[in-house]
């Protein structure tokens, strides 16, 4: 046990010291105390028992961020001016996932400022920050540590891409016109928000804009107003004056049943919050839900020790959050640069820009699923094909 | 080996006691224990060393644990109780033990490691953690020693900082095998419940499940010397990848 454990922390330490070869960190944290236990039960190794749960909910909170693992990221590409493969870590804040609220936002960003110090000590090229770590600094960047050569983005730009891409193809599955659609944007004025907006206000009918701060609502809604574009605002759901046909949850709803009677009953629904908290089969069964914001690496993607499934928990291999990919992406470009910093500044051209990238490598929008699995539209339900099982290796080849 | 074991003066008379005295009693007695185990270390440290500076730096250190022994003692007077040691219980007597292995090695660098590193971190994070909820001079006097201690880590760190720095990888081999010894003992003195018996140093029933009385818990004081444990180590400059799994693979 002692030997394979030390040869194990021999090999680690010796590519953790080789500073200069981490392209990438990934900052993230667990989202439920499920996926947390299965963090430690891999770091314990098969050998050891898994610990109890009342075990992990006291042991994790002591935990100060630090790396868990490495990853590695293979590209399509084959050009020899662009790498083929990207080497980074993966930085875990060690955020409780009972602690996912505003009431611990200060107690949080420390949590991010400790893992953002671990990528510069490593010599991480350029930091994506996952989950609500993102969430937590799009509008705290100054409160990162003292950088060097290491920089940071939101990862945002990737994420709102494959939001669109997710709502396009929703809308083609189900053979529903977006140019005729009214467009439902709760939490409008977040960074991801408002890219959707730019995005998909120009190629739908009418936009309705939703968040706390109506000040914010107000400008984001003269923004677009200017390009011609229809657009309603309410900070409270209710006020809305028609129901709309496809709705994007930018925000995390307090419950889900708030959409209820302000979405059509068959409204398709991207739920890209974070937590992803929307089901289709609660409160809105005819809804066409998906979760949105998810890319597919096809160009390979490892972690050693080996955490797949353990850190991207999703029903499709190689799915990773896009706020996550764009680092992934960045660094197999080589262009190691804040691309998405601050709120408000997502607009369709980084949007492409950052698509394109990605598609480059191969990181393209994740195969569409929900909470009861993947989604299949009425054409692909028509012919009765199933839907993949987890685990399996199903590609997302018609969204290539 | 002097009488490192006697700091206790006459009991006091006390006629009314804290309902909570016993609990700071046994918090007292593991605390006591601890610093006079650490006396004990030093003292057999400065045995092996060959600069006198350093020996006169090893007794100096000696004294001190055992002013801090003594502290805790007149503590437990001052709340009308009489605070036992027991260096010879189960699992304190296993890491004078590991120690005394060090010592017979003559590595003065593994004495530190487990001394400072891994003993020190338990006591600066544990005392740290009474200091903040213990009443009056018994809460100042914890935070004062956790305090001192943390200043014997600073001392530590350079020495082992440079001896990192000349071979990492052996010097890593070591905290690993080191920790494997010492850090499960403590991981089993530390779990939420001793699974095998009587610790030997609480003067009647285990004191955890009563922690909570003085609003502590076994699992916080666990939680925060393992995390000050993580952080010395990244003092060192350890991959805290590594130092992570040699954690999570502790006994609970």
């Amino acid at each position: 046990m002692g030997h394979s454990v030390a040869s194990l922390a021999a090999v680690t330490v010796m590519r953790s010291e080789r500073t200069s070869d981490v392209d990438f960190a990934l900052i993230g944290h667990q989202e439920s105390w499920r996926a947390a236990a299965d963090v430690v039960a891999v770091l314990r190794g098969p050998e050891r028992t898994p610990l109890p749960d009342d075990e992990i909910k006291d042991i994790l909170p002591w935990i100060p961020p630090r790396a868990v693992c490495h990853v590695d990221v293979g590209s399509i590409s084959c050009t020899k001016s662009e790498g083929t493969d990207a080497h980074g870590l993966y930085i875990d804040s060690f955020i409780p996932p009972n602690r996912l609220e505003a009431a611990y936002v200060h107690e949080n960003i420390a949590r991010v400022r400790g893992a953002a110090a671990c990528a510069i000590q490593a010599g991480a090229k350029i930091v994506s920050l996952g989950g609500f770590s993102s969430i937590l600094i799009e509008g705290n960047f100054d409160q990162l540590p003292e950088r060097h050569n290491t920089v940071f983005t939101t990862g945002n730009t990737l994420t709102v891409a494959f939001i669109v891409q997710g709502i396009r193809k929703m809308c083609a599955m189900e053979g529903r016109d977006l140019g005729r659609a009214t467009l439902l944007i709760v939490g409008a004025t977040g960074d991801v928000g408002s890219g959707c907006a730019r995005c998909l206000a120009p190629l739908v009918r009418r936009v309705q804009l939703s968040a706390r701060n109506v000040e914010r609502l107000r400008r984001l809604a003269a923004e677009l107003q200017a390009d011609g574009v229809e657009v309603e605002i309410a900070t409270d759901l209710r006020r809305f004056s028609a129901q709309a046909d496809v709705g994007i949850c930018a925000a995390s709803l307090a419950s889900p049943s708030l959409l209820l009677g302000r979405i059509a009953p068959d409204a398709i629904i991207c739920d890209a919050g974070y937590p992803k908290n929307l089901s289709a089969s609660a409160h809105m069964p005819e809804a066409k839900v998906f979760f949105g914001g998810l890319g597919q690496i096809t160009g390979g993607l490892k972690f050693a020790p080996d955490f797949h499934g353990i850190l991207n928990r999703h029903p499709f291999p190689d799915v990773v959050h896009g706020c996550l990919l764009e680092g992934m992406a960045l660094a197999l470009e080589g262009r190691f640069e804040p691309f998405s910093q601050g709120r408000g500044f997502i607009s369709p051209d980084r949007v492409d820009e950052i698509e394109a990238i990605a598609a480059r490598h191969g990181i393209y929008l994740a195969p569409l699923y929900n909470a009861d699995g993947p989604v299949m539209g009425v054409h692909v339900q028509r012919w009765g094909r199933r839907p993949a099982l987890p685990g399996t290796a199903a590609r997302s080849d018609e969204c290539h | 080996m002097g009488p490192l074991t006697s700091v206790n003066a006459a009991p006091t008379e006390c006629s009314s006691l804290s309902p909570n005295a016993p609990i700071w009693q046994d918090i007292l007695a593991q605390a006591m224990t601890g610093e006079l185990l650490a006396a004990m270390n030093y003292r057999s440290l400065s045995e092996i060393c060959d600069d006198p500076a350093e020996v006169a730096d090893a007794l100096e250190h000696s004294l001190g644990e055992q002013g801090h022994a003594a502290a805790f003692a007149a503590e437990g007077r001052k709340i009308g109780v009489d605070v036992n040691n027991n260096v010879d219980a189960k699992h304190w007597k296993r890491l004078r033990e590991a120690f005394l292995h060090c010592i017979a090695e003559r590595d003065f660098i593994a004495c530190l490691i487990v001394q400072e590193i891994m003993l020190e971190s338990f006591a600066v994070a544990s005392y740290s953690r009474v200091g903040k909820v213990a009443p009056g001079s018994l809460g100042k006097t914890f935070a004062r020693i956790a305090a001192e201690e943390e200043d014997h880590v600073d001392h530590a760190m350079a020495i082992l900082r440079a001896e990192r720095a000349l071979d990492r990888q052996r010097f890593d081999d070591k905290v690993y095998r080191l920790h494997l010894d010492v850090m499960t003992t403590l991981a089993q003195m530390l779990a939420k419940e001793c699974k095998d018996g009587h610790c030997e140093v609480c003067h009647h029933t285990c004191v955890k499940p009563s922690l909570f009385d003085v609003s502590l818990s076994a699992a916080e004081l666990r939680g925060a010397s393992l995390q000050q444990y993580l952080k010395t180590l990244d003092m060192l400059g350890m991959p805290g990848e590594v130092t992570l799994r040699w954690v999570t693979q502790l006994p609970v």
